[in-house]
This record gives structure tokens, sequence and C-alpha cells, in this order.
């Protein structure tokens, strides 16, 4: 019986078989691949193609039905490629997983797969938390990425490659690939805009870009011709053409474009055409949109016809030979889904969320003497220092200690960062541990991931917090979700340092000023350090490099822009500084651990960063009230269990938050207090919901001394 | 036990090893397979051009001699006989072999029911290893348990286990094979002897297996040469089934590369350990079978079978217990060596 017309999946697996019974096969030009290889790569094709057509007979039992199919010729990649060149993925690339799991001995990539599709807690790539491609074993780090999120990170792990001291080998190659419609991304344009800017200035950059071009975004057409026109001439970058159908047009393709990058150390743009079968995902009905006629001369490039009909036509196998092994295939990936679907789920939250704090954790490392540290500048000497100097000494006492730490971002290496926290860094550790980047936060951030992948320790800087929200996804959607996708097989560990909040005198303004941390406070296992002062910064500075590299953690380190040179609480007394101490002499300060100045039981004042700063400042005024006041240095997660204890005692609450009063952080406290029965009374001091404006303007609408002297004695007296 | 479904089932074949054929299998051949003269006769007329004893007047010997028939320049072919003959006799309307696999020489025994080697070529191979490994082979195999009396991880055997492979000395011990629930090391003479003395007495365990070479570990790296210049890679082709080897990898009729087949087979399969519980899984999941059909003679795979199912839960399988209230009902493994389970695979 003939299939349902709008049942395209259906269409297309009884036309397989049938066009082999015809003869009816698409012309292929000679072919050179080895007959092996060449039935090898059909055998991994008839995998995809058969799990994408199980996939779409049991709706409800598999999940994320966007296939691969169309995009077997994938497969040429992994072939052509080192089984430890890593590979940034597109979701459509099953067939490139499969053919490089196939030479990890004992290995079930079918199974697997299957684990995956059904969203099973025993699916080994991410315990069933989505249906995500690949695998620590293929050096495939699980990638979920809809809108090319995962360009940036493939440039960083490219990069690195020419640090010396990773994890990967030296002469090894990226891969990154994508589709067309998400190559029009911002982020995509950023990435490969990176690499070729790196690449121009002679910059190694061995990466292969490889976009799988089907014409289609799901009902969006790419303008003909666009991708070649786009990236055809561009300065910096290697254009090479293929058709992805045919598989040997894909294998030439794929092999000219690594060999390109692993001999020139240079990015190349594979554009590599293929087709999209069955429409975008199971939900999706093509005919909606497309033409029945677009959607046959579609299948009529199914790149499985044309590997079969290069087997047949260099008589390699016979179409019964072929037949027999696609209806084979068919029968073997229902038996393999019907039990995979006895397998378990996830069941609880706790389930859900094990791997959501890093993986497995790294030994610590020692030290340095003190007479190395002493040649760095990092010794004691008696004077004291302001937050900016002793964050430099301590990121050079880092940089001493971890050897794969590097730290980069932009105006970092040879200007010293804008607010001199990098300077003579450079002159210290070089060229490759202290670099210069392009101003694209996305770049920056990505080229964390990527090196993190490669087992460095990156700690990149964003100039101005503002600067962030263009590139926060990348610290959303792929550094944290890093270890939660994979099972923690794969971590990413950073100390992203920030310049920000606000209080800057003179140069203001929203991009200078910006007092808005919220879009970091819902990250899951995320860790957010905000120190106050010079002798906080220098012991969560290490704290937090020691949970990057101990505990594979993402860690913010947000730092008070206004008070990078502040010297006094009042004039000339030098009490906002400190001495540089070196490790052997200092205390720690652990995750979690708040600061408590005063032991009253009267008012209790809860703040952080400049709020800090503005308490200690107002104390004089409250002269008569017995307080505390709580720096509590970790913004997120809140350490709630340190907070309450300092808290519970005191018969007043305040909090003096800097940032707005919408969506900053006094909003949980107000609720975690509340949830926790605290029953003193509790007010806050919080930024307006403004955006800060220039020059003095600016302190219309941040929280000031007086107005926490106003709050603290309205709620005492 | 009965077998109600009529409905074509599907089912992984697992060819067994050495130390099958014992004193209860004497007279296997005759008993079920009087029908197969042709494939015994060209059994034989292999052993006459070796010089070496008929497997049919073995089979049929009035008694069990452990010193002939388990040696290995006899056990071997006597083995494949039994095992290939078995593998004629499964009724292939009621099953559909998906998948081949085995243990140790059972991968030679696999090949050949997998289509990778003619019967005879097979022979050969099989016999011609058997001796060569006699005039050649060095030290010994030794068996102990790695899991409890309900085929669940013993944790406390699995250390006696671990505490043996990291004996540091002059001695040198390595897994030979991953056996399900026993653990099979292999050693040179010294070694064999110091580790008979060092593992804790449990039951028969530690267990010697007589007649065995170190085989499966780098003691034969020496068989290697000798192995590639016995036998050429033109014998080789590709299989008409998958067969899954000792490392877990599948070799599929679709695309199997006969030279990289050979390579595996008299390479890294005589001098690396052989995972025959990987094999069985990678059975399980990328096959999916209704049932597992173990080849005769004897009917000691089944367990080893069943263990490397248990650890992977299939099924719901989770120890002894559950295993034979399952064979009760409806097996899962069929041991064609058992009198009482021969009949559900043979017409």
């Amino acid at each position: 019986m003939a299939a349902n017309l709008f049942d395209r999946p259906a269409v297309l697996d009884a036309a397989f078989t049938a066009r082999l019974a015809k003869g009816d096969m698409p012309d292929v030009s000679g072919s050179n691949i080895p007959a092996v290889t060449l039935a090898d790569i059909f055998d991994t094709q008839l995998m995809n193609r058969h799990l994408d057509l199980m996939a779409r007979r049991t709706k409800g039992q598999t999940f994320y039905s966007i296939g691969s199919s169309g995009h077997e010729g994938l497969a040429a990649l992994a072939y052509a490629s080192r089984p430890d060149d890593m590979a940034f993925l597109h979701y459509r690339d099953a067939a490139f997983c499969i053919q490089r799991r196939k030479i990890v001995d004992g290995s079930t990539p079918l199974y697997d797969m299957v684990l995956s599709f059904a969203a099973s807690s025993e699916d080994p790539v991410s315990g069933g938390r989505h249906k995500v491609l690949g695998g620590a074993d293929i050096y495939v780090p699980p990638q979920t990425s809809t809108i090319a999120s995962h360009l940036p990170k493939a440039v960083g792990a490219a990069h690195s490659l020419c640090l010396g001291g990773g994890d990967l080998p030296s002469d090894s190659v990226v891969l990154c690939s994508f589709g067309d419609a998400s190559s029009n991304h911002s982020t995509a344009q950023g990435a490969i805009n990176a690499a070729a800017w790196a690449s121009y200035q002679g910059s190694p950059m061995p990466l292969v870009f490889i976009c799988e071009d089907n014409d289609i975004g799901i009902s969006v057409r790419t303008p003909k011709g666009w991708i070649a026109a786009n990236y055809k001439n561009r300065p910096g970058l290697k254009y090479i053409s293929c058709d992805g159908t045919d598989i040997e047009d894909a294998m030439r393709g794929a092999q000219q474009a690594i060999e390109f990058a692993r001999k020139r150390r240079r990015p190349v743009f594979l554009h590599f055409k293929t087709v999209r079968l069955m429409g975008h995902a199971g939900a999706d009905i093509e005919a909606k949109y497309t033409r029945q006629s677009e959607i046959e001369a579609r299948e009529a490039q199914d790149p499985l016809l044309k590997t079969a009909a290069h087997l047949m036509a260099r008589q390699i196998r016979s179409a019964d030979d072929i037949t027999r092994a696609y209806n084979d295939m068919r029968a073997r990936v229902d038996r393999i889904a019907a039990q995979v679907f006895t397998r378990p789920k996830l069941s609880s939250a706790a389930e859900v969320m094990a791997p959501i704090a890093g993986g497995v954790r790294h030994k610590p490392l020692e030290t340095p003497s003190r007479e190395a540290l002493a040649k760095i500048g990092c010794e004691r000497d008696g004077r004291p220092i302001a937050l900016n100097k002793m964050l430099n000494k301590t990121l050079a006492e880092t940089l001493l200690t971890y050897e794969t730490a590097f730290v980069f971002g932009e105006d970092v290496a040879r200007k010293g960062g804008v607010y001199g926290v990098t300077l003579d860094l450079l002159k210290s550790f070089g060229a490759k541990r202290v670099q210069d980047t392009l101003l694209d936060e996305q770049t920056i951030l990505g080229m964390a991931i990527g090196a993190a992948h490669n087992g460095f320790l990156p700690i990149p800087e964003i100039q101005f917090l503002a600067y962030l929200h263009n590139a926060e996804d990348q610290i959303r959607g792929e550094a944290a979700t890093l270890s939660f996708f994979s099972k923690g097989q794969f971590t990413n560990p950073m100390v992203i340092r920030i310049a920000g909040l606000g209080y800057q005198r003179g140069f203001g303004g929203h991009f200078h000023n910006d007092n808005s941390v919220t879009v970091l406070r819902d990250i899951p296992g995320l860790i957010l350090a905000c120190p106050s002062n010079g002798n906080d910064a220098r012991r969560m500075l290490r704290e937090c490099v020691r949970l990057a590299y101990e505990e594979r953690r993402v860690v913010v380190f947000l730092e008070p822009i206004a008070l990078y040179g502040t010297a006094d609480i009042h004039s000339g007394d030098k009490a906002w500084m400190s001495e540089y101490l070196p490790p052997q002499d200092d205390s720690l300060i652990n995750y979690g651990e708040v600061f408590q100045h005063g032991e009253g039981t009267e008012l209790c004042i809860l703040t952080y960063g400049n709020g800090y700063y503005l308490s200690r400042k107002a104390e004089d005024a409250l002269g008569g009230i017995k307080l505390r006041i709580i720096d509590m240095r970790w913004l997120a997660p809140l350490p709630m269990e340190a907070i309450l204890k300092a808290a519970r005692p005191c018969k007043n609450i305040l909090i003096v938050d800097e940032c707005r009063k919408s969506g900053s952080l006094s909003e949980e406290l107000m609720a975690q207090l509340l949830e926790a029965g605290i029953k003193a009374p509790v007010a806050r001091v919080t930024g307006h919901d403004s955006f800060i404006p220039l020059g003095n303007a600016a302190y219309e609408v941040m929280p000031s001394v007086d107005d926490i002297v106003a709050a603290a004695k309205g709620m005492t007296s | 036990m009965s077998q109600t479904s009529t409905q074509k089932k599907t089912a992984v074949v697992i060819c067994p090893g050495r130390g099958t054929y014992n004193a209860e299998e004497l007279g296997y051949l005759v008993r079920h397979h009087s029908d197969k003269a042709s494939f015994i006769d060209m059994i034989d007329r292999v052993r006459k051009e070796a010089g070496q004893e008929a497997i049919s007047s073995l089979d049929g010997a009035d008694k069990y001699s452990s010193a002939s028939h388990g040696s290995g320049e006899n056990a071997s072919l006597l083995i494949y006989a039994c095992a290939m003959a078995d593998f004629f006799s499964i009724n292939r309307e009621r099953y559909d072999i998906v998948a081949v696999t085995g243990n140790s020489m059972g991968w030679y025994l696999s090949l050949t029911a997998g289509g990778a080697l003619s019967l005879e070529d097979g022979a050969r191979l099989v016999n011609g290893m058997g001796q060569i490994v006699t005039k050649h082979g060095v030290g010994g195999q030794i068996v102990y348990p790695s899991v409890d009396d309900d085929w669940r991880p013993s944790e406390k055997r699995k250390k006696h286990i671990q505490d043996a492979l990291s004996m540091v000395g002059d001695v040198t011990i390595s897994t030979s094979i991953h056996l399900g629930g026993l653990h099979v090391f292999a050693g040179g003479d010294r070694g064999i002897k110091h580790l008979m003395s060092q593992l804790p007495k449990d039951g028969v365990f530690p267990l010697r297996l007589r007649g065995h070479s170190a085989f499966h570990s780098s003691k034969l790296d020496h068989i290697v040469p000798l192995a590639k210049t016995a036998f050429s890679p033109d014998m080789f082709g590709r299989p008409d089934l998958p067969l899954i080897d000792g490392q877990g990898n599948i070799w599929p009729h679709f695309s199997t590369d006969t030279d990289a087949l050979y390579d595996y087979t008299l390479g890294r399969q005589i001098n690396g350990a052989y995972d025959f519980t990987r094999a069985v899984q990678v059975a399980a999941k990328e096959f999916a079978p209704d049932v597992f059909i173990v080849l005769g003679p004897g009917s000691t795979m089944g367990a080893p079978t069943a263990q490397s199912l248990i650890e992977l839960d299939w099924h719901g399988l989770t120890s002894k217990t559950d295993f034979l209230e399952r064979q009760h009902n409806d097996p899962i493994i069929i041991s064609m060596g058992r009198a009482d389970q021969r009949a559900l695979a043979t017409k």
C-alpha cells in the first residue's frame, strides 16, 4: 500500500528499497573511496537513517525529534578527522558520532543513541538530561545549541591548541558544524570573524567550520547562493565547498579542509551542501510551507541512495545486499528501541541536578615558594595597597601557581587593564599567559570555554559589567550547562573577572556604571563572588581559582570599580587598604563565609560591595545603635546559613543593596529571611529602577550614606 | 517449561571455548549429529592430513580420558565439531540469528558459524592453533569468581582479584578473560604458582585450568608471528552474520574489512585480554535478541552469559534467582548442551 503523502518518513523509507528494486538510482561519478570504507560509511548512514525513522514512529517514547537525515554525509568528517580532533557539532550530526564511536572498543552507538532519544537516565552522554550528541570517548562535548552558540568555544579551543600544555595534542584541529540558517546568528558571525581576525594577523587557528547548508531554517529559505557569497572571499578564512549528499565529494571536501587546517593552522569554512529530509522536526509538517514537488526533489537527493549507487556502480555490493542491510538495520533498531524504552528515566529533582556542580575533582596544587613568589613581586613589604593592586598581585600569584591559567580580555596585556589590575603581568608571564583579545565579549567567553575544554584554567576579563549582557548566553547557555548535559564528563572551569557596579566617578553612564547582576544570579551551578576590599579580594580570588581548578566550577568574580583605588573610609585613615600577604602567611576565606563587622544586635545590615563600604562610612553617624554589618561576599548562591546565623540574633535587619530595587538580590534576601522564620523587621535600601546617568546625577539613583543612616535610624528609633 | 509462541524469535549465538568437552560430553556427535556425516568426515580428513587421531574416534571412544580428550591438540577440534554441528541444528524457522559471538577459542568458531571462514578453513584454523599453542604455549590460566553465590557483584572477591592483578615483584599476572562472573588470569608458570598460593581459597577456587596456556596475554606474543605464518588472510571472507569479538567490537556482514578481521584474529585476540562479558553485553544492546543460544558441547557458558546480562540488568535480571525464574518461565538462554533445553533450539 502506498504511504500517506503527508507521512514523509514512511514515503522516504519505502522509496529507498523501491528505487533499489527498480534500479532507479541517482547518477554518481567515479569514486576513489576504498571499498571497505565506502561500505562502512554506508553502514553508519543506515544507522543514522533508521534511528531517525524509528524516532518518528515512536512519538511519546522518544523526544526532541530533530533528525540527521539528509546530513549523513557528516560521516565523512568523522572519517577524515583524527579521533582526538575535538568536534563541536550541529544537532544534525548523528552520523558523525556513530562513525567516530565505531572505533571505540566495545561501543554501542545504536543503543546509546536510543537511550538519548528516550531520555533514559542510563544515557551515557547526558544521563537523560537531553538528546545531545557527544561523549568524552569521542572528543565531542555534548551539544544542544540551536543558535550556533557553540561557535565561540570552538574558536577558543582551536586558539588554545597553540598555547602549549593543553590536554589535546597540539597538532590536532577543531571541528565545528552548524546549519546555514544559524550561520546568520550574531554569535556565529562573531566567532567566524574572530577566527578570521586571528588568522589574518598570523595567529594560529586550526579550525574547520562546517556549514551544513540544507537551504532552509525551519520554514525560512536561505537566499540562493547566500552562504557561498558570504564566505568565499573572507580575509583570513579558506573557503572549500563540497556536495555533502554525495559521499565521494563529501570525503574530498572533508579531507581537503582538515588537511589545510592541520598543516596551515588556519581556519577553513567548509561549505557542506546537504538536504533536510522529513522536515525540521517530528512536529513540523513541511507541506504547509513547501510544494510537494520541492519536497520530492529534496528526497531525490537522499545521500543514502547516492552512497548505494556508488557501491553498486563499483560492484562493491549488489542491490540485494544493500536491501538486506537496509531492512536488517530497520529491524535491529526497532528491537533495540523496544528494549531501551523499558530503561529507567530520571525521577527526582536531586537526580536531575546531580551534575550541576562540576565534575571529577582535581587535586590541589602546591603553593609556590616564598622565593618564587617574591621574584614576581608577591611578598610582604608592610605597605598597604588598594583593591586593584591587590588583585594584580593575586593574579600574578595565580599565574605562578597554576601553569594552565591564563589571563585575557580587552586591553589586559599591553595596557595592563583599564584600571591597572593586570599591569605588568604580560612582562612577567609572556604573551601566551596574558593576552589581548578583540573587542567581542562572546569571543572572550567562548575562548574561556574552549580553552577549558583543552585543560586550561581561563581567567577572562569582561572590561565592564554592562558588556557582559551582549554575551551572557556564553555563560548561561554554554559554560554553565556543560557539566549538566555531560553528566560531569566535561567541565569548563574558569574564573570570569568582571569590573562592575556603580559609583565610578567621572566616567559614568550606564555602560560604565552598571548596577545589575541579576543575569548572573539564577544560573544553576554558577558561583558569583564580590569582594568589597583588597584584604578580602586576595583571599576570595584564591578561593575562586581553587573552586574552578579543583571543583571544576564556573565562577564569576565581580570587582567593584569604584573601590579599586579606594584608600580610606574617612579621609586619610587608609582603612580600606591592606598589605599583600603571601599564601604562607594568610588565612583562608572559603566559599560561603561572610564577614561580620561589629557584634551589636540592635541592627544587622546585610550588604556587599559598595554597599558594605557605604555602610561602614555610615557607622559613625549611627554611633548610638549597637549594630553589626555583614559583608555577604558571595552573591550566588547566597550563603544563607552564614547570613541567617549573623542575622538571627538581631532586632532589626536592613538590607543595603546597591543594585536596582527590582530583581536585585535584596528581593531574594527578603524572601529567604521570611522563609527562615526571621521575625525581626526587615527593610531595604536599594538602587532605583533606573539606568545610571552621567555625573553627579548618578548618585540620585543609588543608595547613599545618608539613605543608610536614615533607614537605620528609622528602624531603630 | 513450554514454548507457546510460534512467532519467530531473534537469537544471538554463543560459541563455547576450551574446556567444554568433558566426560559427560563423550559421544556428543554420535548422540546428536549422526545426520552430519559429511561434515564429520571433513573434520576427520583435516585431522588425518595433520597426522592426528580422528575426531569421530575420539568422540566415539569407550571412555573419556582427560589426557587425551582434554589436551589442546584434541579438545579444540572436538569442541569445534560439536559446536558447529549444533549450529547447523538450530531451527532457523523458529530463530533468526542476528549475531554470533563466543568465548576465547569460541571466536574461531564464531568466525565459522558467522560465515567469515569456510567450515574447512575454520577447522584448519582451530586445529592448527591448537597445535601451535600445544607446541609453543607457555604459562597457564587460573579462574576466580567475581560475583557472589547469587551472581551479584562481590566487592570482596573483586578486591581479591584487584589485589592479585596489582601484585608486584618478579611475577606478572594479567587478565586473560572477563568471563561473566568469573575472572580468568593468565601468567607464566611462576606467576600461576604464586597466584595459586596468594588467592584466598574459596570453594574450588582458585582453579587452575589444566592444559591451558596463558591465553590472551602478552605471554603469547611469540604465537602471533607463528599464527600469521601458518594462516593466510585469503581464507577470511566477509561474514554472513554480524560477529562480536573479544573486545566487544562488531564485524558487520555489510562492511567488514577482512584484512582487519585477520589481523585481529591472529593478533590482538591472541595476546590481548578477551572480554567475553562485554561481547555478550554488546550483543544484547546492539542486537537486542529475544534469546541467546549457547552451542554445545557442555553448558558451562550459560552461567557467564547470564552473569553478563545480570550486570546489565537486562530484562530486569538482577540475580541468579531472577535468572532461574526467567529460565523456568521463558528461557532467555538456551544451552544446546543441556538435554532439557536442546529441544527448544532444534527442530
